[in-house]
């Protein structure tokens, strides 16, 4: 039998032998009733105050002694104790976890700020406390913009896609660059991830001075070189055995000419990292006009069209619009053969503007295309040595893409050709308005 | 506490509104803060375009001031603020008087920095004003979080380092002086120098300003024209009755 069945079986036994003493009793002096009605009245009494103990050790419980007044009360008593013992063990083992959480966040090489919806700092790590200069205890509840006060920091988060992190920098306590990115989370909450990107910004910067300074100081060298090899080419007394190494050697100071000329404007473009307003370029012109180069080329696809499918412009800088798009082209141009065809299009849709260069061509690998746009990458080092490219030219047209806000898709096809496809975000289009000068023209 | 004041209010969107307008202000603030560094970063390394830049960004202040300002008028004729609110919206005007006082000494060394570009640089590289402008953009940096956090006391040490600059001033003055007798022909680029250094010094100004305020905005005093012992002692003083009057109640 359970305990706590023997208990009640007791209780209940204790209530009858009390019903029938009393009975008994009063049946003695003559009256029953008034003998259960006492017998009852005592049993009460004590009841209750059985009752007033228990409750008194219920207020003022002393786990570490428990009473034990036997029967049901013990029984409570001993329920209430297990009870207890069983949720400080789970407390114990939350605060463990949680002690452990603090401490591998605290740990961690990154600031950690938790945000509430109204972007109030809830909580922090160490490393985020001395990123961005935060006070332990005063500054939680604090807008984090209120603190960190940087406008590109502002901007950031009113943005809508906030995967890109954003760099700023700070001067106090000293000067650093600070990565930020906000991932949201749960019920509307942000997590604030901070890191310090100054070492690899500093070495961005030295690699980009260096190459900007290589290319510069290289360039004056080669145009000497360049020009002697001209006027050699063009001297009838060269003697014939050296005017094939001569025209040979003047291909490839040009070439080395287009390669530094292409990490010059590589450069340039880091430079200025964030995108330009600009103004808006027609582009139907841009095309004809990229046409007439390709025509001009000594060997060239036969059948190039140009489909220009709205009238819109796109907002954006003239130079640099046409050297990337004239990047596409040449490169089409270049890997199809003259019987294969190539087209241009440009079209308008709610996701903005396309500009789109089909070829037929060879096509591409699939696995080359995620690493295309990188520099110097080669798809076939033979043949793209032969076609005299710099290598930079995809990388130039990502970089001008990303000024522009802009993404390049690349489809392709082994053996049937290759489509690369400029999105322009709608930010980007301006619906056409004919001037009035052109009209009366 | 005072800071407590801004949290709870019976109005949510009263509150909300007082909390939005902080953060412009504050804004703002990062916004002046960065135009600062820009100018002075334009100055030092030679940098033309950064200083035009500078001088063209400086309208975008003036906006944020004026709807800041209009934010403001609109508080108080709707929710007639009072106490610890209506001290916050009367050193919010103020505040952002002076941010705008400090971008446009922020433009005017952007545009010097532009010109200064097309000059011979001198040996040191302006490593002066490179100094000066660290410790001006630091005050400017840390009156704004005192603002944010409504802290008296970095508020106060804001105020104490205007003396710093104010003597770095008087240095740089004496040290343009000897460059432009010993040598007449940096006359120009000095006089150029001088209107920078001038303009650090007016920001140094306005950041003991915005600290000012803050202290008006906690406490209810205005320090202004009292020397900072005095204001120190008092606010001590303030705090240990404060102190003494909650010690029985508790």
């Amino acid at each position: 039998m359970q305990p706590a069945t023997q208990a009640w079986g007791f209780a209940a036994v204790r209530l009858l032998g009390t019903v029938v003493i009393g009975c008994g009793v009063g049946w003695l002096f003559g009256n029953p009733w008034v003998g259960l009605a006492g017998a009852l009245a005592l049993h009460l009494v004590w009841v209750l105050m059985y009752l007033f103990r228990l409750e008194w050790w219920l207020r003022h419980r002393s786990y570490a002694d428990p009473p034990d007044p036997g029967g049901v009360g013990g029984e409570i008593i001993a329920q209430v104790v297990r009870l207890h013992r069983r949720k400080r063990f789970h407390k114990q083992r939350f605060v463990q976890l949680m002690r452990q959480l603090q401490r591998s966040t605290a740990a961690l090489p990154n600031g950690v700020v938790i945000l509430n919806a109204q972007r109030e700092i809830v909580w922090f790590n160490r490393m985020a406390a001395r990123l961005l200069n935060l006070r332990r205890t005063g500054d939680l509840g604090m807008r984090i913009e209120n603190l960190l006060r940087e406008p590109e920091f502002a901007r950031y988060l009113a943005r809508k896609d906030l995967s890109n992190p954003v760099v700023i920098r700070q001067t106090t306590p000293a000067d650093s660059y600070l990565s930020l990115q906000v991932v949201p989370y749960g019920d509307g909450q942000l997590l604030l991830l901070v890191s310090d990107v100054s070492r690899q910004m500093r070495l961005e910067a030295v690699r980009r001075d260096f190459v900007a300074n290589a290319s510069h100081e290289l360039r004056s060298p080669l145009t000497v070189i360049s020009g002697y090899l001209e006027t050699l080419s063009h001297d009838p007394a060269l003697d014939s055995d050296l005017q094939g190494p001569v025209a040979e050697m003047r291909r490839q100071a040009e070439r080395m000419t287009g390669i530094i000329r292409d990490l010059l404007e590589l450069s340039r473009l880091e430079e200025t990292g964030e995108a330009l307003g600009g103004e808006p370029i027609d582009v139907a012109a841009l095309l004809a006009l990229l046409r007439k180069d390709t025509v001009a080329r000594p060997v060239h696809p036969r059948d190039i069209r140009v489909r220009v499918e709205s009238d819109a412009q796109l907002i954006g800088d003239e130079p640099e619009i046409h050297s990337a798009f004239s990047n596409l082209v040449d490169n089409a141009a270049k890997y199809t053969p003259a019987e294969g065809s190539l087209e241009m299009r440009w079209w308008v849709d709610d996701d903005g503007g396309h500009f789109a260069v089909s070829d037929t061509g060879m096509g591409i690998p699939a696995e080359h295309i995620p690493r295309l746009t990188e520099r110097f990458y080669r798809v076939d080092a033979g043949r793209s040595r032969s076609t005299g490219g710099s290598g930079l030219g995809l990388a130039i047209v990502r970089h001008v893409l990303q000024r522009h806000g802009a993404t390049l898709e690349v489809q392709s096809t082994l053996g049937s050709g290759s489509t690369f496809t400029c999105h322009f975000p709608p930010g980007r289009i301006r619906a056409f308005r004919r001037p009035v000068t052109t009209v009366s023209a | 506490m005072e800071t407590a004041d801004l949290s709870h209010h019976i109005s949510r969107r009263f509150n909300e509104d007082l909390e939005r307008v902080r953060s412009k202000v504050l804004g703002m603030g990062g916004f002046v803060e960065q135009q600062l560094r820009k100018a002075i970063t334009a100055l030092v390394e030679g940098d033309s375009s950064l200083g035009e830049a500078v001088a063209l960004d400086d309208h975008q202040v003036n906006n944020m001031e004026i709807a800041i300002d209009e934010e403001c008028s609109r508080i108080l004729a709707t929710r007639a603020p009072a106490a610890g609110d209506l001290r916050l919206i009367v050193a919010i005007i103020k505040t952002i008087t002076d941010l705008e006082r400090i971008g446009d000494e922020g433009e005017k060394i952007g545009y010097i920095a532009s010109r200064l570009a097309t000059m011979e640089r001198p040996a040191d590289k302006y490593r002066e004003i490179k100094h000066l402008g660290r410790v001006v953009s630091e005050m400017v940096h840390d009156a704004l979080d005192a603002f944010a956090r409504l802290d008296v006391d970095s508020a106060l040490r804001v105020a104490r380092q205007d003396r710093v600059v104010d003597e770095e001033y008087e240095a740089i003055q004496r040290q343009s002086i000897t460059f432009m007798m010993e040598d007449p022909r940096t006359i120009r680029r000095a006089l150029d120098v001088m209107w920078v250094v001038r303009a650090l010094e007016r920001i140094g100004d306005h950041a003991k300003n915005i600290s000012e305020y803050v202290i008006y905005m906690v406490h209810g005093k205005d320090i202004r024209h009292t020397s900072l012992d005095d204001v120190e002692r008092e606010l001590r003083e303030g705090q240990r009755a404060a102190g003494a009057a909650a010690a029985p109640s508790a």
